[in-house]
């Protein structure tokens, strides 16, 4: 058995940060991913973090601009929170090694992303998350850290109401191991694998969603799934950087007409904007990155010229590439407040698979990375300081022997599965909340989301994983974040359907506008006695 | 056919078999060659950047004032690093004025950037020409068995060895010249991989344990000797050849030979004329071929 | 299209032997090597090994070997192997120890490496308030070279690390090359220091295959070369590197061309005895064959006091 003070999952941007904060704060702490920091999703956030960093900039402009992307369900005390700490968050990673691009007088260079109303994004060309990613694996390096990788979260320990630690599959020995713990610190990422076509890597399946849920926290506003507009659909969907949009590219048709005026636009009216320009008819819709020129491209874009090239065969600077709007992240995930905690002492989450509701129903661009650092660094420091105020807990030994009957119960022999598969339930999960839980809803649609999840889980609990080791079995892996993107998806659809309007991400063709007078509130999606639950909670002020 | 010759260190030192070997085979072909006797080494990749490109520099300076075009070499090393020299200072002619106001002008001269730098191989190919160097064989070297071993400069970087399409023939010249000499061709895995002379001095184990490997995979597969163009990789492959197969516990005994002598058989030269007998590991195997062969 | 993988498989342990196992799968045309892996697992045979995660090309994470060609699998196309037969070999990356059938021990192979130069900033703290000012040139550069998202290309393609594993490798030496370069970093000379090694950067042979094999051209042997000429700037540089080097410019400075014999002898050291003694035997059989030049009435090239002024003038410039 493993003890630290802290235990923190997932390895990417959010995790590392708070596994800095929490060492800084005097904590051991170990960091369990089941890759390696550096393969992970983060790398692929392009376009910048925001700070109000500008003199004419401010904590209280940016807050405005990131109340009205939410559009009308931010929780405000979070908001203001994260706008009063981005600057000195994003300067930190300045000190600490980020080689941000800069102006000619040698400050941090900055771009307007989106619908943010001032250039306050730094940036590091179009390799921003790739960037930020290796300044804080080198200091979660630098602070000593533990770190476990190939190693898979498979349960959070509860004890006594209290989270106490967890269990995790080390794949490189096969072996389960328990963590005892003070706090825990989820930090597993996203779940939009959820959706096919997705922006996401290949984990990101809403493993710390699923353990949260399973432990008794809950889960806030998950109906609302941030898309993506500029996304190539090849085989795995591409998100093309708003920093093009930014810098000067445009969205035009097959003959070169600018069909959508992306200006200042939301990322959520943008995609309803390419959606209506592909549903007419017009042929397909295309990113025309030229009217950045040449010199620019080369310089500023070449993550997004070699994926492109990569995924599409296709050169930005000579050809439009066609896009659609494809899932891309998720705002809602588990209900936690401004410090990070979930509703359970001891268990904390930030980053994308948290939810705290500072971005209300509509992510604003360059915030995620930006999210990243200064919720890390909160989670971090507050699971740091519930550590050196809560007494040690015993580690219950029948916890590890439980949990690895519970995961040889899932392993079967070859002739168990009959022709279906855990891909093809991915797929036909992926295809089914595409069209029935995606960018468009309605009661009907989400209704057929919830009946089809109901026939794919009981597919699902027919199948068994055929490897019996368990050294790098990725089929085992394969089988949890296949049962943990179920869960996904039911408190998706759960949470749409009980939301009866539209609202930032949340699309409803049978409910056009705002209900303040009902659901001016975020949305509770629970597991009680395997059941999903869903109710409403007020805003924070 | 006109060029500045540029003999390098060793040829004029550790290898003087090279350079004379070198002058009878472009003798016998008509290659004219102006030897450069006022200028010095051009760095080998060991003096730093800052110290080299002002003496390879002066180099230029001078070939370009005796009214040469090109600047011929016999050594894989010395065709590197002058050759990225020379690139640095056509491709960027803010540097190359830097260059010369600060270091040549004191000494009245400069270089406008002209030159171009081949490598004897490449001559032979490229200005030359391969099909008529096969009419100019003696002696076909039927029944030899030539493993080839470029040195690395000779192979990389690309903007250097073969910075267009035009090129691309480069990387093959040494198993081409071994058919076209009538030889066969032992083809090894490691004829474009590092012999360890430069890190000799810093690791001496892992530079013999380089050599050990190459020529002990062109020996295993049969061949009855190496081909170099490279005066350095001579030293390590031929000079420290026993003393590697002895760290690795194997026997090697492969004659390595310079690429001036290998052409120079073939065109009817003794082997005592192209100075084999100076190597350290015995060339009597090649030499008994060859005699077979008259 | 239907095409037939033969897939590298091999159990954990040092003992188990490697073998092949075949499998025959239906693939759209645009199908890349991933997905075939992918459709094997869960279909086929669901103990087959392999990593996959960001599926667009930028993570490294799915390195393999498709056709003895060293690539992701994820961008891979199926296609562009299956034009002479329908069958593709999957192997893993060359050099590295194999963990289980596809996934390949990088722990070993490239992060303890990385480890040893101590990989991150050690900034000044607490810093002033408010962000660096730098210049965007510096920070061009260093984003440059941290593009590098550790593919290991570099290190595969290096001709040191198959004589020698311990070898630092380059990839390393481009996280050392990142700090010594960015100006926030306070410990360049320990760092220099690290770098050195043992089997660090003076072991590398510059045969530019790093370059060669870098699919971000960020060119790690050049620099390489350019951090041992700025160690040598800045004084710092282990015994023999030194001896060497120096050996090398005296020489130059002195005659214009390389005295090989005076080389090796300082090279070596002149109060090595054990040094020297070795160099005793093949100093004796180049001197039977006529080849050793005398060291040190080492012949002068005529143009060797117009060069030493060059040189001269180039050492102040650069102090």
């Amino acid at each position: 058995m493993q003890e630290f003070d802290v235990v923190i999952a997932g390895g990417g941007a959010t995790g590392l940060r708070a596994a800095i904060a929490a060492k800084r704060a005097g904590a051991s702490v170990a960091l369990l991913t089941k890759i390696h920091p550096l393969r992970s999703n983060s790398g692929l956030a392009c376009g910048g973090l925001n700070a109000p960093l500008g003199r004419d900039d401010s904590a209280a402009a940016f807050a405005e601009d990131i109340m009205l992307a939410g559009d009308g369900i931010n929780d405000r005390d979070v908001v203001r929170a994260f706008t009063e700490s981005a600057r000195d968050d994003v300067i930190w990673l300045e000190k600490m090694g980020a080689p941000f691009n800069r102006d000619t007088d040698g400050r941090l260079d900055r771009r307007s992303l989106g619908a943010n109303r001032h250039q306050r994004a730094c940036y590091a060309d179009d390799w921003t998350g790739h960037i930020v990613l290796q300044v804080l694996y080198e200091q979660f390096q630098r602070s000593g850290a533990a770190m476990f990788d190939d190693a898979f979260v498979t349960s959070l320990t509860v004890e006594g109401s209290q989270c106490i630690g967890l269990t995790a599959l080390g794949l490189k020995a096969g072996k389960l191991d328990s963590f005892s713990a003070r706090a825990v610190v989820l930090a597993t990422g996203g779940f939009t694998q959820l959706y096919q076509p997705s922006t996401a890597s290949n984990g990101t399946t809403g493993d710390g969603q699923s353990l949260a849920c399973a432990a008794g926290a809950r889960l806030m506003d998950m109906e609302m799934v941030q898309f993506h507009p500029t996304v190539f659909p090849g085989r795995y969907a591409l998100m093309i950087t708003e920093a093009a949009l930014a810098e000067g590219a445009q969205i035009v048709n097959q003959k070169g007409e600018q069909v959508v005026l992306s200006d200042g636009m939301s990322r959520e009216k943008l995609c309803l904007a390419i959606k209506n320009a592909l549903q007419n008819g017009g042929g397909p819709v295309m990113l025309d990155l030229r009217p950045i020129g040449k010199d620019k491209l080369a310089a500023r874009f070449a993550q997004t010229s070699e994926l492109v090239k990569a995924a599409a065969g296709l050169d930005i600077a000579k050809d439009p590439i066609p896009i659609a709007p494809a899932a891309h992240r998720p705002i809602g995930g588990i209900e936690t407040n401004a410090r990070g905690e979930t509703s359970i002492p001891g268990l904390f989450a930030a980053g994308e698979c948290a939810c705290n509701g500072v971005n209300g129903a509509g992510r604003l661009a360059g915030n995620i990375l930006t999210e990243a650092i200064v919720f890390g660094r909160t989670a971090g420091e507050a699971a740091a300081a519930f550590a050196k105020s809560s007494p040690k807990k015993t580690f219950p030994t029948s916890r590890l022997s439980d949990e690895e009957k519970r995961l040889a119960a899932l392993v079967g022999d070859s002739s168990a599965n009959a022709g279906d598969s855990l891909g093809k339930v991915q797929a036909d999960l992926g295809q089914l909340m595409s069209e029935r839980a995606g960018l468009v809803r309605d009661a009907n649609s989400l209704q057929g989301a919830l009946d089809g999840i109901r026939g794919l889980r009981e597919r699902y609990s027919k199948l068994r994983v055929r490897n019996a080791s368990m050294v790098f079995n990725y089929d085992l892996i394969s089988c949890l974040e296949t049962g943990a993107l179920l869960n996904m998806a039911g408190a998706v659809a759960a949470a749409a359907q009980a939301r009866k309007e539209s609202r930032g991400a949340h699309n409803r063709t049978d409910f056009t506008a705002h209900d303040d007078t009902n659901c001016k509130c975020h949305t509770i999606v629970s597991l009680a006695q395997g059941a999903l639950q869903v109710a409403t909670k007020p805003l924070e002020a | 056919m006109k060029y500045a010759f540029y003999t390098g260190c060793v040829s004029r030192g550790g290898c003087p078999e090279l350079y004379t070997s070198a002058n009878k085979v472009a003798g016998r072909l008509g290659i004219e060659m102006e030897e450069m006797k006022d200028v010095a080494c051009n760095g080998a990749g060991v003096l730093p950047q800052y110290l080299s490109d002002p003496i390879n520099a002066r180099t230029f300076a001078k070939a370009e004032r005796m009214g040469h075009k090109s600047l011929m070499t016999i050594c894989s090393t010395c065709t590197g690093v002058m050759g990225a020299a020379n690139m640095r200072f056509k491709d960027d002619p803010a540097y190359r004025e830097k260059i010369n106001k600060e270091y040549l002008a004191d000494e009245g001269l400069e270089y406008k950037g002209s030159l171009e730098v081949k490598h004897l191989l490449w001559v032979l190919f490229e200005d030359y020409g391969i099909d008529k160097l096969k009419g100019e064989v003696k002696r076909p070297l039927t029944g030899l068995r030539v493993s080839p071993f470029y040195g690395c400069f000779m192979r990389r970087p690309a903007e250097v060895v073969t910075p267009t399409k035009e090129y691309a023939g480069r990387k093959s010249y040494l198993e081409n010249l071994i058919s076209a000499v009538g030889a066969e061709l032992t083809d090894i895995a490691g004829k474009g991989k590092c012999c360890g002379f430069p890190i000799l001095t810093a690791n001496e184990a892992n530079s013999l344990a380089m050599t050990a490997k190459h020529t002990g995979e062109a020996r295993e597969k049969g061949a009855h000797c190496m081909v170099t163009p490279c005066p350095l990789c001579h030293l390590n492959l031929d000079g420290n050849q026993d003393r590697a197969a002895k760290q690795a516990g194997s026997e090697i005994d492969l004659p390595i030979l310079h690429l001036p002598q290998f052409v120079g058989l073939a065109l009817g030269f003794t082997p005592e004329e192209l100075e084999l007998k100076r190597h350290i590991v015995s060339t009597k195997e090649v030499e008994t071929q060859v005699n077979m062969l008259a | 299209m239907q095409v037939t993988f033969k897939v590298y498989r091999k159990e954990p342990g040092k003992d188990a032997k490697p073998a092949y196992s075949n499998h025959t799968v239906e693939l759209d045309g645009d199908a890349t090597v991933m997905d075939g892996l992918l459709k094997i697992r869960d279909e086929q045979d669901a103990t087959l090994a392999f990593r996959a995660a960001c599926m667009r090309g930028y993570c490294g994470e799915c390195m393999i070997r498709a056709n003895g060609k060293t690539c992701t699998s994820c961008t891979s196309k199926v296609s562009s192997f299956t034009q002479k037969s329908p069958e593709v070999t999957v192997d893993p990356v060359r050099h590295m120890p194999v963990l289980k059938d596809l996934v390949s021990d990088w722990q070993s192979f490239m992060w303890d490496k990385v480890d040893r130069i101590k990989p991150w900033l050690e900034p000044v703290e607490p810093g002033a308030d408010g962000e660096s000012l730098l210049p965007e040139s510096a920070m061009a550069d260093i984003r440059k070279t941290m593009s590098c998202y550790y593919c290991g290309l570099c290190d595969e393609g290096c001709t040191v690390l198959p004589v020698d594993f311990d070898f630092i490798g380059p990839a390393a030496l481009m996280k050392a090359n990142r700090l010594i370069y960015d100006p926030r970093d306070t410990i360049t000379r320990e760092r220099f220091k690290l770098a050195e090694g043992p089997r660090g950067l003076w072991d590398c042979v510059h045969c530019f295959e790093a370059s060669e094999h870098c699919p971000r051209g960020i060119m790690p042997t050049e620099r390489i070369m350019a951090m041992r000429d700025k160690a040598f700037q800045m004084g710092i540089q282990n015994d023999s590197a030194a001896r060497h080097h120096y050996s090398f410019a005296k020489s130059v400075k002195k005659s214009g061309w390389l005295d090989e014999g005076r080389l090796a002898i300082e090279s070596a050291g002149l109060t090595n005895i054990k040094g020297l003694a070795k160099l005793v035997p093949i100093a004796a059989k180049a001197l039977r064959r006529g080849k050793a030049p005398i060291p040190y009435i080492h012949h002068k090239s005529p143009g060797s006091a117009q060069v030493r002024r060059i040189i001269q003038k180039a050492e102040e410039k650069n102090r």
